[in-house]
């Protein structure tokens, strides 16, 4: 066990070989992202928009929402969601394992995409509202042709950033048995005591998901500084 | 700018392997530290320092399990190692060891012997002695009551099986089930409390790992099947180098299958060594 295994061809052919079964778990790992992304956008827009209204009861009801999720564990969800329903639900509700992981990353990242979209309508200057009501827009044609074209400026860098994110905290659903790149590479390493490949493909794999979705986070901030 | 797009590319993988260098310099430290200098009369040490140090089991009831209000070790191998300290007529002094700290603790020096479900196979033969085997074991099936999945390999086609991350059980029952013409599923999880929770969940249909092991997590919910495959022979484990203790011990557990000691102290426990496979 030395730094030339990083190189040892036999270790690589022999992690090759099984390359179909790292090939499924990645795209496991590319649709559980997707269903998640889709829920966490959709919560998060929500979430987002009722945290900005008036409504006390609205915002009351989007900061239990967030608090809750941004304040316990992704893998204490996994665990009460996967074993925790069943259980009382006498074995009636048992999501299979991709719907408890787009169920709980999409939930957890949810409640910080909503606050990213919250904070990013708040950067608006709430005289922008005040001057399109006093205009005579409703409140929908404010958000639409006022508000949010501004706000989307300062979404969009920390969003990626977030849906960044939710692609490596797919990797949790690995503790409830789910065959994603991250379990593939655990047990296929364990069984055939061969560490290195498997791991730096895991970690290789995960790059390519997320450093377009990083690069492109970074020219848009850049890109904003220069907006005005 | 065009090196700059390369340079992360470069460095991230090479991160990545800086993390996991660690865990193969421990791996290569447990496999190196075996061949220290041959002690002279090594019972005779253990007699002359008056205490014998033990590593077993403290979260495996029946075997070796530590009471927590009590802090007293019981179970048959707990019950062994007495034995072996009377006889020498030194005290004992237990420590509790887990499959990851056994080895290690028996190489540097700060165990005699291990009693521990330590199986004997003949990779771990070229790193430590082992006795002649005082318990037969095998893998084993757990099962919910209420399930009623009975003791044959036919019940459990179609069925999900829980296994442990790293253990040989998936593997094995593939083939198995291969030769059986039936068709199981795998889940594999972290650790024995994690499969346990799915069986409970009905996650799993079945828990499969050393019967030793499953007896812990019976309750009153859960039975063993009447089904083993793949015996494990547990021996009284001594440093590599200490062979005059291993020549010791492996004599009193000859003489100890002989005269029925041994069996007496499976009877205390309600143990049954694995005498035949049922197949």
């Amino acid at each position: 066990m030395d730094f030339t295994q990083v190189f040892n061809a036999d270790l690589w052919a022999s992690f090759f070989q099984d390359w179909d079964q790292f090939a499924q778990g990645f795209l496991f790992s590319l649709l559980i992202s997707i269903g998640a992304l889709l829920t966490a956008l959709f919560l998060g827009v929500i979430f987002g928009a009722m945290s900005t209204t008036k409504s006390k009861v609205l915002r009351f009801l989007s900061r239990v929402y967030v608090e809750f999720y941004q304040n316990t564990p992704l893998l204490v969800q996994f665990v009460i969601i996967y074993y925790g329903l069943p259980l009382i639900s006498n074995f009636v509700l048992m999501p299979s394992i991709y719907w408890t992981a787009v169920i709980c990353v999409g939930l957890y990242h949810g409640a910080y995409i909503a606050e990213v979209i919250r904070t990013g309508i708040e950067a608006v200057p709430v005289g922008q509202t005040e001057a399109a009501l006093s205009q005579g827009f409703t409140y929908i044609e404010t958000m639409r042709l006022i508000i949010l074209p501004q706000a989307i400026r300062t979404i969009l860098p920390p969003m990626a950033n977030q849906v960044v994110n939710l692609i490596k905290n797919t990797s949790t659903v690995a503790i409830i048995g789910g065959v994603d790149i991250m379990f593939m590479t655990k047990h296929w390493s364990a069984v055939h005591s061969n560490y290195i490949p498997p791991f730096l493909t895991a970690a290789i794999l995960y790059f390519i998901l997320c450093f377009p979705l990083a690069t492109f986070a970074r020219r848009w901030e850049a890109k904003n500084k220069e907006a005005y | 700018m065009q090196m700059k797009r390369i340079i992360p590319l470069l460095l991230l993988p090479l991160l990545a392997f800086l993390l996991i260098l660690p865990f193969f310099r421990s791996i290569s430290a447990l496999t190196n530290s075996n061949s220290d200098a041959q002690l002279e009369a090594g019972v005779q040490k253990i007699v002359d320092r008056g205490v014998l140090r033990v590593g077993v089991k403290q979260d495996l009831p029946n075997f070796g399990y530590r009471d927590p209000e009590s802090n007293q070790y019981t179970g048959m191998e707990v019950e062994i190692a007495k034995k072996v300290a009377a006889e020498l007529g030194v005290d004992i002094e237990f420590t509790p060891v887990t499959a990851q700290t056994r080895g290690a603790l028996l190489d540097n020096g700060q165990l005699d012997m291990v009693i521990a479900t330590f199986t004997i196979t003949e990779e771990r033969k070229e790193l430590y002695n082992f006795t002649t085997p005082y318990y037969t074991d095998a893998v084993g099936f757990l099962v919910r009551k209420d399930s009623n999945v009975q003791s044959s390999w036919e019940a459990l086609d179609g069925l999900t099986i829980g296994v442990t991350q790293g253990s040989i059980q998936w593997g094995l029952l593939e083939e198995i089930a291969a030769e059986k013409g039936i068709e199981l599923n795998f889940r594999e999880l972290g650790s024995n409390s994690e499969v346990v929770v799915a069986l409970a969940a009905h996650r799993v249909d079945a828990f499969s790992i050393d019967q030793s092991i499953l007896s812990a997590f019976l309750g009153k919910t859960n039975e063993l099947l009447d089904l083993q495959y793949q015996p494990s022979e547990y021996g009284i484990v001594t440093k590599k180098s200490n062979t005059d203790l291993a020549t010791y011990l492996d004599g009193l557990v000859q003489d100890w299958t002989e005269d029925g000691t041994l069996q007496a102290i499976y009877d205390d426990f309600g143990l049954k060594p694995v005498t035949e496979i049922t197949e």
